[in-house]
């Protein structure tokens, strides 16, 4: 029974640690690039935990959620590398610090 | 045997993560962002969904980072230096992150039951089932919602004008 709790607990620490790292270079990071990259590391911790929970409870309703997510993360994915791109067509630059148009 | 394997892919997953949070380049954030997946990847398969590890994989690191590195590599990124971090800034985002990491354990801890899996279940052939019966208008809307996406990465970067009334005459 300690093992389960264990691992119970370290699952836990993964996916929010993952999750807190995510929303830190959300926050933290200049570059448009990584800041879509921590929202791919967002999106594998929530993954991580649906996965995690629908194995434990022995119900694969948690997996066709964590398929739709991996769908919708590329998806977006796409559209910010896009954006992106033309950002950095119209600026020169892709550091977040430089985009003050809607500055008041 | 599983402890310690579980334990070491935490353990990878978590510093490959920080290092696409702590590296200065983008190239080497991507590269942090593959092995962060392998890492997930690994922790799926003890989990004992073989199906999600090799989707992780074959879409994760086969096609968003390679999308990822392919922008970083068309950007021409290394002329720029990033500002050195404002620590005020990283404290108080750091603190507060943790506070709310509090939170969210304390919360996790309390809501899932701390029970193994007992039975793998036949993963592919159930996820296909619920796929095109009881999930089958989710994953039709889903469809598209890509074939959307796509003209929209279209229209989003195409380059030069295109007159508004279709073909030029």
């Amino acid at each position: 029974m300690s093992f389960s709790i264990s691992i119970t607990y370290w699952s836990h620490f993964v996916v929010i640690s993952m999750f807190a790292l995510g929303l830190l270079g959300f926050l933290l990071r200049k570059n448009a690039i990584v800041v879509l990259m921590s929202i791919e590391l967002m999106l594998n911790a929530v993954n991580l935990l649906l996965i995690e929970t629908s194995m434990r409870t022995n119900t694969p309703d948690g997996i066709i959620l964590v398929v739709f997510v991996i769908t919708v993360a590329a998806a977006e994915v796409a559209v910010g590398l896009g954006i992106v791109l033309n950002l950095y067509r119209l600026k020169g630059t892709v550091k977040l610090d430089h985009f003050r148009n809607l500055q008041g | 045997m599983r402890e310690i394997l579980f334990v070491i892919f935490s353990i990878f997953t978590i510093t490959a993560a920080s290092g696409v949070l702590l590296s200065k380049s983008p190239v080497y954030s991507a590269f942090s962002l593959i092995l962060s997946f392998f890492g997930l990847a690994g922790l799926y398969l003890l989990w004992g969904s073989t199906f999600m590890a090799m989707i992780q994989i074959l879409i994760y690191t086969g096609a968003i980072v390679v999308l990822f590195v392919f922008v970083v590599m068309l950007l021409n990124l290394n002329t720029e230096k990033e500002n050195p971090p404002n620590l005020l800034f990283w404290g108080i985002s750091a603190g507060s992150v943790w506070l709310l990491s509090l939170i969210l354990l304390r919360v996790l801890t309390r809501s899932i039951p701390s029970k193994l899996p007992a039975v793998p279940v036949d993963q592919l052939r159930t996820i296909s089932k619920l796929l095109f019966t009881r999930y089958l208008w989710p994953f039709e809307v889903l469809s598209l919602f890509l074939l959307v996406m796509i003209v929209a990465i279209f229209a989003i970067t195409r380059t030069g004008e295109i007159p508004v009334g279709g073909e030029k005459s």
